[in-house]
Protein backbone atom coordinates (compact mmCIF):
# COMPACT_ATOMS: atom_id res chain seq x y z
CA UNK A 1 0.00 0.00 0.00
CA UNK A 2 2.27 2.33 -0.85
CA UNK A 3 1.72 4.90 -3.65
CA UNK A 4 -1.88 5.94 -3.69
CA UNK A 5 -1.97 4.94 -7.50
CA UNK A 6 -1.20 1.75 -6.12
CA UNK A 7 -3.60 1.60 -3.79
CA UNK A 8 -6.50 2.57 -6.32
CA UNK A 9 -5.48 -0.13 -8.71
CA UNK A 10 -5.54 -2.92 -6.16
CA UNK A 11 -9.34 -1.77 -4.56
CA UNK A 12 -11.07 -0.61 -7.30
CA UNK A 13 -12.32 -3.60 -8.09
CA UNK A 14 -12.86 -5.26 -4.94
CA UNK A 15 -14.83 -1.77 -3.34
CA UNK A 16 -16.71 -1.75 -6.61
CA UNK A 17 -17.97 -4.99 -6.03
CA UNK A 18 -18.55 -4.43 -2.26
CA UNK A 19 -20.69 -1.88 -3.11
CA UNK A 20 -23.30 -3.79 -5.50
CA UNK A 21 -23.35 -6.68 -2.88
CA UNK A 22 -24.13 -4.15 -0.14
CA UNK A 23 -26.76 -2.62 -2.37
CA UNK A 24 -28.01 -6.17 -3.78
CA UNK A 25 -28.67 -7.00 -0.14
CA UNK A 26 -30.45 -3.78 1.07
CA UNK A 27 -32.56 -3.49 -2.03
CA UNK A 28 -34.39 -6.83 -1.47
CA UNK A 29 -34.94 -6.12 1.81
CA UNK A 30 -36.13 -2.74 1.75
CA UNK A 31 -37.78 -3.04 -1.47
CA UNK A 32 -40.32 -5.26 -3.40
CA UNK A 33 -40.67 -5.60 -7.37
CA UNK A 34 -38.56 -4.38 -9.39
CA UNK A 35 -35.81 -4.04 -6.40
CA UNK A 36 -35.57 -7.71 -6.05
CA UNK A 37 -34.68 -7.91 -10.13
CA UNK A 38 -32.35 -5.40 -9.42
CA UNK A 39 -31.11 -6.82 -6.22
CA UNK A 40 -30.43 -10.22 -8.38
CA UNK A 41 -28.62 -8.39 -10.88
CA UNK A 42 -26.03 -6.80 -8.22
CA UNK A 43 -25.56 -10.21 -6.48
CA UNK A 44 -24.49 -11.62 -9.48
CA UNK A 45 -21.98 -9.21 -10.56
CA UNK A 46 -19.12 -10.16 -7.78
CA UNK A 47 -20.74 -13.61 -8.23
CA UNK A 48 -19.81 -13.95 -12.36
CA UNK A 49 -16.31 -12.08 -11.53
CA UNK A 50 -15.41 -14.72 -9.19
CA UNK A 51 -16.08 -17.32 -11.05
CA UNK A 52 -15.35 -15.85 -14.47
CA UNK A 53 -11.82 -15.59 -13.43
CA UNK A 54 -11.67 -18.99 -11.16
CA UNK A 55 -12.88 -21.00 -14.74
CA UNK A 56 -11.11 -19.22 -17.41
CA UNK A 57 -7.86 -17.33 -15.70
CA UNK A 58 -5.90 -17.16 -19.10
CA UNK A 59 -9.08 -15.59 -21.14
CA UNK A 60 -8.77 -11.73 -22.35
CA UNK A 61 -10.80 -9.04 -22.16
CA UNK A 62 -13.63 -8.02 -19.75
CA UNK A 63 -12.47 -5.72 -16.90
CA UNK A 64 -9.83 -5.72 -14.34
CA UNK A 65 -6.70 -5.83 -16.32
CA UNK A 66 -5.78 -2.21 -15.45
CA UNK A 67 -2.81 -2.51 -13.46
CA UNK A 68 -1.02 0.26 -14.68
CA UNK A 69 2.40 -0.25 -12.71
CA UNK A 70 3.61 -4.03 -14.38
CA UNK A 71 2.43 -6.56 -16.84
CA UNK A 72 -0.76 -7.10 -17.48
CA UNK A 73 -0.42 -11.17 -17.42
CA UNK A 74 0.99 -11.51 -14.62
CA UNK A 75 2.64 -15.48 -15.62
CA UNK A 76 4.81 -13.38 -18.68
CA UNK A 77 6.97 -11.99 -15.49
CA UNK B 1 1.94 -2.04 4.99
CA UNK B 2 4.75 -2.28 8.54
CA UNK B 3 6.17 -5.89 8.10
CA UNK B 4 5.47 -6.68 11.69
CA UNK B 5 1.44 -5.33 11.62
CA UNK B 6 1.53 -7.94 8.31
CA UNK B 7 2.85 -10.60 10.35
CA UNK B 8 0.74 -9.41 13.49
CA UNK B 9 -2.22 -9.67 10.70
CA UNK B 10 -1.15 -13.00 9.19
CA UNK B 11 -1.11 -14.75 12.77
CA UNK B 12 -4.67 -13.59 12.94
CA UNK B 13 -5.68 -14.47 10.12
CA UNK B 14 -4.34 -17.94 10.37
CA UNK B 15 -5.78 -18.92 13.76
CA UNK B 16 -9.06 -17.51 13.65
CA UNK B 17 -9.12 -19.49 10.69
CA UNK B 18 -7.88 -22.48 11.63
CA UNK B 19 -10.10 -22.89 14.62
CA UNK B 20 -13.53 -22.09 12.65
CA UNK B 21 -12.51 -23.80 9.50
CA UNK B 22 -14.08 -27.37 9.93
CA UNK B 23 -17.17 -26.30 12.17
CA UNK B 24 -17.48 -23.24 9.54
CA UNK B 25 -17.31 -26.27 6.60
CA UNK B 26 -19.98 -28.00 8.34
CA UNK B 27 -22.32 -24.87 8.37
CA UNK B 28 -21.80 -24.28 5.12
CA UNK B 29 -23.22 -27.57 3.41
CA UNK B 30 -25.65 -27.48 6.37
CA UNK B 31 -26.89 -24.57 5.38
CA UNK B 32 -27.50 -24.91 1.86
CA UNK B 33 -30.82 -27.75 2.59
CA UNK B 34 -31.72 -24.84 4.64
CA UNK B 35 -32.02 -22.25 2.22
CA UNK B 36 -34.53 -23.99 0.48
CA UNK B 37 -36.57 -25.28 3.92
CA UNK B 38 -39.70 -23.74 2.65
CA UNK B 39 -39.70 -25.71 -0.37
CA UNK B 40 -38.00 -28.77 0.82
CA UNK B 41 -40.87 -29.23 3.70
CA UNK B 42 -43.47 -28.25 1.19
CA UNK B 43 -42.09 -31.27 -1.29
CA UNK B 44 -41.38 -33.76 1.71
CA UNK B 45 -45.59 -33.11 3.22
CA UNK B 46 -47.13 -31.55 0.72
CA UNK B 47 -50.31 -29.31 1.98
CA UNK B 48 -53.28 -29.83 0.50
CA UNK B 49 -56.68 -27.62 1.40
CA UNK B 50 -60.07 -28.22 0.89
CA UNK B 51 -61.35 -25.71 -1.92
CA UNK B 52 -62.87 -22.63 -0.22
CA UNK B 53 -64.26 -18.92 -2.34
CA UNK B 54 -61.57 -16.54 -1.48
CA UNK B 55 -61.85 -14.53 1.21
CA UNK B 56 -63.71 -17.00 3.52
CA UNK B 57 -63.03 -15.30 7.03
CA UNK B 58 -61.24 -17.63 9.95
CA UNK B 59 -62.86 -19.33 12.08
CA UNK B 60 -62.52 -17.70 15.54
CA UNK B 61 -59.45 -19.24 17.55
CA UNK B 62 -61.57 -19.85 20.68
CA UNK B 63 -63.23 -22.07 18.79
CA UNK B 64 -60.02 -23.82 17.72
CA UNK B 65 -58.62 -23.88 21.29
CA UNK B 66 -61.79 -25.43 22.58
CA UNK B 67 -61.35 -27.95 20.12
CA UNK B 68 -58.04 -28.86 21.31
CA UNK B 69 -59.29 -28.30 25.11
CA UNK B 70 -61.80 -31.57 23.61
CA UNK B 71 -59.35 -33.31 22.45
CA UNK B 72 -56.58 -33.23 25.26
CA UNK B 73 -59.07 -32.00 28.49
CA UNK B 74 -55.93 -33.10 30.97
CA UNK B 75 -53.71 -30.25 29.31
CA UNK B 76 -53.00 -27.10 28.39
CA UNK B 77 -53.38 -24.82 24.99
CA UNK B 78 -50.18 -22.77 25.22
CA UNK B 79 -49.91 -21.14 22.07
CA UNK B 80 -51.71 -20.60 18.40
CA UNK B 81 -49.94 -19.88 15.55
CA UNK B 82 -51.51 -18.92 12.15
CA UNK B 83 -49.87 -19.68 8.94
CA UNK B 84 -49.83 -16.44 6.80
CA UNK B 85 -49.08 -18.19 3.38
CA UNK B 86 -51.36 -21.39 4.13
CA UNK B 87 -55.03 -21.15 5.89
CA UNK B 88 -53.49 -23.13 9.11
CA UNK B 89 -53.58 -22.90 12.55
CA UNK B 90 -51.56 -24.33 14.41
CA UNK B 91 -52.55 -25.24 18.43
CA UNK B 92 -50.06 -25.91 20.51
CA UNK B 93 -50.62 -27.86 24.00
CA UNK B 94 -48.33 -29.15 27.27
CA UNK B 95 -49.14 -31.60 30.07
CA UNK B 96 -48.82 -28.09 31.86
CA UNK B 97 -46.92 -25.02 31.49
CA UNK B 98 -44.38 -26.30 33.96
CA UNK B 99 -43.68 -29.05 31.63
CA UNK B 100 -43.52 -26.66 29.06
CA UNK B 101 -40.67 -25.09 30.61
CA UNK B 102 -39.01 -27.81 32.18
CA UNK B 103 -39.09 -30.30 29.25
CA UNK B 104 -40.31 -28.13 25.76
CA UNK B 105 -40.10 -31.39 23.51
CA UNK B 106 -42.94 -32.28 26.16
CA UNK B 107 -45.15 -29.79 23.67
CA UNK B 108 -47.33 -31.47 20.42
CA UNK B 109 -49.82 -29.36 18.18
CA UNK B 110 -53.10 -29.88 16.51
CA UNK B 111 -53.19 -28.33 12.60
CA UNK B 112 -56.23 -27.21 11.77
CA UNK B 113 -57.84 -25.53 8.65
CA UNK B 114 -57.81 -22.34 9.96
CA UNK B 115 -61.05 -21.37 7.61
CA UNK B 116 -63.58 -24.50 8.78
CA UNK B 117 -62.29 -25.48 11.91
CA UNK B 118 -61.32 -29.26 10.45
CA UNK B 119 -58.41 -30.68 12.57
CA UNK B 120 -56.35 -31.51 9.75
CA UNK B 121 -53.25 -33.24 11.73
CA UNK B 122 -52.27 -34.28 15.27
CA UNK B 123 -48.34 -34.29 15.81
CA UNK B 124 -47.11 -36.88 18.76
CA UNK B 125 -45.25 -34.61 21.62
CA UNK B 126 -41.89 -33.20 19.77
CA UNK B 127 -39.52 -35.55 21.95
CA UNK B 128 -41.29 -38.67 20.13
CA UNK B 129 -41.59 -37.08 17.05
CA UNK B 130 -38.85 -38.87 14.91
CA UNK B 131 -35.85 -36.53 13.85
CA UNK B 132 -36.40 -35.33 10.15
CA UNK B 133 -33.28 -34.85 7.87
CA UNK B 134 -33.87 -30.77 7.96
CA UNK B 135 -34.37 -30.98 11.72
CA UNK B 136 -30.90 -32.60 11.78
CA UNK B 137 -29.52 -29.78 9.13
CA UNK B 138 -30.74 -27.12 11.21
CA UNK B 139 -29.83 -28.44 14.81
CA UNK B 140 -25.80 -29.21 12.98
CA UNK B 141 -26.50 -25.80 11.73
CA UNK B 142 -26.91 -24.03 14.90
CA UNK B 143 -26.74 -25.59 18.01
CA UNK B 144 -25.11 -28.92 17.80
CA UNK B 145 -27.72 -31.23 19.99
CA UNK B 146 -26.20 -29.10 22.65
CA UNK B 147 -28.85 -25.99 23.06
CA UNK B 148 -27.69 -22.90 24.28
CA UNK B 149 -23.98 -24.04 25.12
CA UNK B 150 -23.72 -25.33 21.22
CA UNK B 151 -25.79 -21.57 19.81
CA UNK B 152 -22.96 -19.54 22.18
CA UNK B 153 -19.99 -21.75 21.16
CA UNK B 154 -21.46 -21.74 17.30
CA UNK B 155 -21.54 -18.15 17.75
CA UNK B 156 -18.39 -17.96 18.88
CA UNK B 157 -17.13 -19.64 15.83
CA UNK B 158 -19.34 -16.87 13.44
CA UNK B 159 -17.03 -14.50 15.35
CA UNK B 160 -13.64 -16.18 14.57
CA UNK B 161 -15.07 -15.98 10.72
CA UNK B 162 -15.47 -13.01 11.09
CA UNK B 163 -12.45 -12.02 12.77
CA UNK B 164 -11.19 -14.27 9.65
CA UNK B 165 -12.36 -12.47 6.58
CA UNK B 166 -11.45 -9.01 7.87
CA UNK B 167 -7.83 -9.82 8.55
CA UNK B 168 -8.10 -11.85 4.79
CA UNK B 169 -9.16 -8.46 3.40
CA UNK B 170 -5.91 -6.18 5.65
CA UNK B 171 -3.62 -8.92 3.68
CA UNK B 172 -5.73 -9.01 0.29
CA UNK B 173 -3.72 -5.52 -0.32
CA UNK B 174 -0.20 -5.94 0.36
CA UNK B 175 -0.88 -9.31 -1.09
CA UNK B 176 -2.51 -7.93 -4.55
CA UNK B 177 0.11 -5.52 -4.83
CA UNK B 178 1.91 -6.48 -8.02
CA UNK B 179 -1.04 -8.44 -9.18
CA UNK B 180 -3.67 -7.65 -11.79
CA UNK B 181 -6.99 -7.88 -10.01
CA UNK B 182 -8.36 -11.45 -10.63
CA UNK B 183 -4.72 -12.92 -12.08
CA UNK B 184 -4.66 -16.81 -11.56
CA UNK B 185 -1.09 -17.97 -12.11
CA UNK B 186 -1.87 -21.33 -13.20
CA UNK B 187 1.50 -21.81 -14.96
CA UNK B 188 3.18 -22.71 -11.57
CA UNK B 189 2.63 -24.62 -8.88
CA UNK B 190 -1.05 -25.91 -7.60
CA UNK B 191 -0.19 -23.87 -4.59
CA UNK B 192 0.08 -20.57 -6.03
CA UNK B 193 -3.33 -21.32 -8.03
CA UNK B 194 -4.60 -21.94 -5.13
CA UNK B 195 -3.58 -19.13 -3.22
CA UNK B 196 -4.88 -17.20 -5.97
CA UNK B 197 -8.33 -18.27 -5.93
CA UNK B 198 -8.33 -18.08 -2.55
CA UNK B 199 -8.02 -14.28 -2.76
CA UNK B 200 -9.84 -13.57 -5.77
CA UNK B 201 -13.05 -15.45 -4.35
CA UNK B 202 -12.47 -14.25 -0.55
CA UNK B 203 -12.39 -11.14 -2.32
CA UNK B 204 -15.49 -10.94 -4.19
CA UNK B 205 -17.41 -12.50 -1.63
CA UNK B 206 -16.10 -10.05 0.94
CA UNK B 207 -19.33 -8.78 1.92
CA UNK B 208 -21.55 -11.27 1.70
CA UNK B 209 -19.66 -13.31 3.91
CA UNK B 210 -18.61 -10.86 6.29
CA UNK B 211 -22.69 -10.09 6.82
CA UNK B 212 -23.79 -13.69 6.87
CA UNK B 213 -21.41 -14.35 9.43
CA UNK B 214 -21.94 -11.44 11.72
CA UNK B 215 -25.71 -12.40 11.23
CA UNK B 216 -25.22 -15.59 12.40
CA UNK B 217 -23.41 -14.50 15.15
CA UNK B 218 -26.31 -12.32 16.20
CA UNK B 219 -28.76 -15.61 15.65
CA UNK B 220 -26.68 -17.56 18.06
CA UNK B 221 -27.39 -14.88 20.24
CA UNK B 222 -31.30 -14.64 20.14
CA UNK B 223 -31.97 -17.05 23.42
CA UNK B 224 -29.98 -14.86 25.89
CA UNK B 225 -31.21 -11.70 23.83
CA UNK B 226 -34.82 -12.44 24.72
CA UNK B 227 -33.75 -13.66 27.79
CA UNK B 228 -32.55 -10.12 28.53
CA UNK B 229 -35.95 -8.23 27.58
CA UNK B 230 -37.90 -10.86 29.31
CA UNK B 231 -35.65 -9.61 32.14
CA UNK B 232 -35.79 -5.88 31.83
CA UNK B 233 -39.01 -4.18 29.54
CA UNK B 234 -41.52 -7.24 29.73
CA UNK B 235 -40.69 -7.52 33.73
CA UNK B 236 -41.51 -3.84 34.14
CA UNK B 237 -44.48 -4.06 32.28
CA UNK B 238 -45.82 -7.05 34.49
CA UNK B 239 -44.76 -4.81 37.89
CA UNK B 240 -48.42 -3.35 38.38
CA UNK B 241 -49.71 -7.74 38.39
CA UNK B 242 -46.72 -8.66 40.74
CA UNK B 243 -49.03 -10.53 43.65
CA UNK B 244 -52.13 -11.25 41.61
CA UNK B 245 -53.20 -14.44 41.23
CA UNK B 246 -52.86 -16.39 37.63
CA UNK B 247 -56.02 -16.46 35.81
CA UNK B 248 -58.15 -19.60 35.92
CA UNK B 249 -58.93 -21.07 32.52
CA UNK B 250 -62.72 -20.12 33.52
CA UNK B 251 -61.76 -16.26 33.78
CA UNK B 252 -59.90 -15.81 30.75
CA UNK B 253 -61.18 -13.66 27.77
CA UNK B 254 -60.20 -15.92 25.21
CA UNK B 255 -57.56 -15.78 22.53
CA UNK B 256 -60.03 -14.24 20.21
CA UNK B 257 -60.89 -11.52 22.34
CA UNK B 258 -56.98 -11.08 22.50
CA UNK B 259 -56.70 -10.93 18.91
CA UNK B 260 -59.01 -8.10 18.18
CA UNK B 261 -58.11 -6.20 21.03
CA UNK B 262 -54.11 -6.37 19.67
CA UNK B 263 -55.66 -5.82 15.99
CA UNK B 264 -58.05 -2.78 17.04
CA UNK B 265 -54.72 -1.57 19.38
CA UNK B 266 -52.26 -1.48 16.72
CA UNK B 267 -54.29 -1.57 12.92
CA UNK B 268 -50.62 -1.81 11.08
CA UNK B 269 -49.54 -4.91 12.44
CA UNK B 270 -51.04 -8.11 11.43
CA UNK B 271 -50.84 -10.63 14.19
CA UNK B 272 -49.99 -14.04 13.56
CA UNK B 273 -49.41 -15.77 17.24
CA UNK B 274 -50.92 -16.08 20.62
CA UNK B 275 -49.05 -16.96 23.57
CA UNK B 276 -51.43 -18.04 26.39
CA UNK B 277 -51.06 -16.44 29.89
CA UNK B 278 -48.99 -18.75 32.08
CA UNK B 279 -46.61 -19.84 29.15
CA UNK B 280 -42.74 -19.57 29.82
CA UNK B 281 -42.66 -17.57 26.69
CA UNK B 282 -45.26 -14.96 27.73
CA UNK B 283 -47.10 -13.65 30.52
CA UNK B 284 -48.80 -15.12 33.89
CA UNK B 285 -51.35 -12.26 33.06
CA UNK B 286 -51.64 -11.44 29.47
CA UNK B 287 -52.23 -13.12 25.75
CA UNK B 288 -48.89 -11.95 24.10
CA UNK B 289 -49.32 -11.44 20.73
CA UNK B 290 -46.73 -11.23 17.61
CA UNK B 291 -47.45 -9.19 14.74
CA UNK B 292 -45.57 -7.82 11.86
CA UNK B 293 -45.96 -4.76 9.91
CA UNK B 294 -47.40 -4.50 6.33
CA UNK B 295 -43.94 -2.80 4.62
CA UNK B 296 -41.07 -5.12 3.56
CA UNK B 297 -39.24 -4.07 6.09
CA UNK B 298 -41.80 -3.73 8.87
CA UNK B 299 -43.06 -7.31 8.08
CA UNK B 300 -39.47 -8.56 9.28
CA UNK B 301 -39.38 -7.20 12.36
CA UNK B 302 -41.92 -8.81 14.80
CA UNK B 303 -44.01 -6.58 17.36
CA UNK B 304 -45.62 -7.92 20.66
CA UNK B 305 -48.81 -6.90 22.23
CA UNK B 306 -49.66 -7.77 25.63
CA UNK B 307 -53.23 -8.24 26.51
CA UNK B 308 -54.61 -8.67 29.84
CA UNK B 309 -56.24 -12.57 30.17
CA UNK B 310 -59.28 -11.31 32.01
CA UNK B 311 -60.63 -8.41 29.93
CA UNK B 312 -58.47 -8.42 26.94
CA UNK B 313 -57.98 -4.75 27.75
CA UNK B 314 -54.31 -3.67 25.77
CA UNK B 315 -51.93 -3.33 28.87
CA UNK B 316 -48.84 -2.71 26.24
CA UNK B 317 -47.67 -2.44 22.81
CA UNK B 318 -44.47 -2.42 23.74
CA UNK B 319 -41.55 -1.37 21.04
CA UNK B 320 -38.60 -3.63 20.54
CA UNK B 321 -35.09 -3.04 22.05
CA UNK B 322 -32.67 -2.15 20.11
CA UNK B 323 -31.02 -5.23 20.54
CA UNK B 324 -34.18 -7.21 19.02
CA UNK B 325 -34.36 -5.60 16.08
CA UNK B 326 -30.82 -6.23 15.70
CA UNK B 327 -31.91 -10.01 15.78
CA UNK B 328 -34.75 -9.24 13.80
CA UNK B 329 -33.32 -8.36 10.89
CA UNK B 330 -30.06 -10.31 11.26
CA UNK B 331 -32.78 -12.55 10.81
CA UNK B 332 -33.50 -12.49 6.92
CA UNK B 333 -29.94 -10.93 5.94
CA UNK B 334 -28.53 -14.59 7.00
CA UNK B 335 -31.77 -17.15 5.82
CA UNK B 336 -32.01 -15.26 2.20
CA UNK B 337 -35.02 -16.22 2.39
CA UNK B 338 -36.40 -12.33 1.41
CA UNK B 339 -35.61 -11.76 -1.95
CA UNK B 340 -37.75 -14.53 -3.81
CA UNK B 341 -36.11 -17.81 -5.01
CA UNK B 342 -33.47 -16.18 -6.89
CA UNK B 343 -32.16 -14.96 -4.17
CA UNK B 344 -32.52 -18.15 -2.76
CA UNK B 345 -30.38 -19.50 -5.51
CA UNK B 346 -27.73 -16.70 -5.65
CA UNK B 347 -27.17 -17.60 -1.74
CA UNK B 348 -26.55 -20.98 -2.30
CA UNK B 349 -24.02 -20.08 -5.02
CA UNK B 350 -22.20 -17.81 -2.38
CA UNK B 351 -22.48 -20.65 -0.05
CA UNK B 352 -20.78 -22.78 -2.16
CA UNK B 353 -18.28 -20.28 -2.88
CA UNK B 354 -17.46 -19.86 0.66
CA UNK B 355 -16.95 -23.07 0.55
CA UNK B 356 -13.82 -23.27 -1.61
CA UNK B 357 -12.42 -20.09 -0.22
CA UNK B 358 -12.23 -22.34 3.54
CA UNK B 359 -11.06 -25.31 1.79
CA UNK B 360 -8.74 -23.57 -0.36
CA UNK B 361 -7.15 -21.76 2.74
CA UNK B 362 -7.06 -25.12 4.79
CA UNK B 363 -5.19 -26.34 1.78
CA UNK B 364 -3.08 -23.36 1.99
CA UNK B 365 -2.29 -24.36 5.04
CA UNK B 366 -1.84 -28.27 5.02
CA UNK B 367 0.21 -27.47 2.04
CA UNK B 368 3.03 -26.76 4.36
CA UNK B 369 3.56 -22.76 3.77
CA UNK B 370 3.21 -20.95 7.02
CA UNK B 371 0.72 -17.82 6.13
CA UNK B 372 3.39 -15.71 7.89
CA UNK B 373 5.93 -16.76 5.81
CA UNK B 374 4.11 -16.38 2.72
CA UNK B 375 2.76 -13.04 3.12
CA UNK B 376 5.93 -11.50 3.67
CA UNK B 377 7.90 -13.50 1.14
CA UNK B 378 5.00 -11.62 -1.80
CA UNK B 379 5.74 -8.30 -0.78
CA UNK B 380 9.26 -8.88 -1.98
CA UNK B 381 8.00 -10.38 -4.96
CA UNK B 382 9.70 -13.49 -4.74
CA UNK B 383 7.20 -16.06 -4.07
CA UNK B 384 7.51 -19.62 -5.86
CA UNK B 385 10.74 -19.19 -7.26
CA UNK B 386 11.32 -23.19 -5.84
CA UNK B 387 8.51 -25.44 -7.08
Amino acid sequence: MSSPGNFQSTWTMPLLLALLTLFGLLAALLGTGVWHALAWLALLVPIGTGLRYSLWPNARGLTGRTKSDGPSRSDHR
Amino acid sequence: MKMQAMRGWAAVHKWSSLVCTAFLLIICLTGLPLIFSDEIRAWQEPHIYDPMPAGTTATSLDVLAQAAHTLYPGEVVTSIYMDDDEPQAYVWLAPTFEALERDPPSQHYLRFDSRTGKLLERSQRLSEEPMGFMTWMRRLHTDWFAGLAGELFLGFMALLFVVAVVSGTVLYGPFMKKQAFGSVRTGRSARLRWLDLHNLLGIVTLVWASVVGFTGLVNELSTPLFALWQRTDVQELLTPYHGQPQATRESLAGPQAALDAAQAGAPGVHFGSVIFPGSPFGSPHHYVLWGKGDSPLTSRMFRPALIDARNADVTALPEMPWYLRALQISRPLHFGDYGGMPLKWLWAVLDLITVVVLGSGLYLWIARRKTQALRTAQTKDTTEVRP
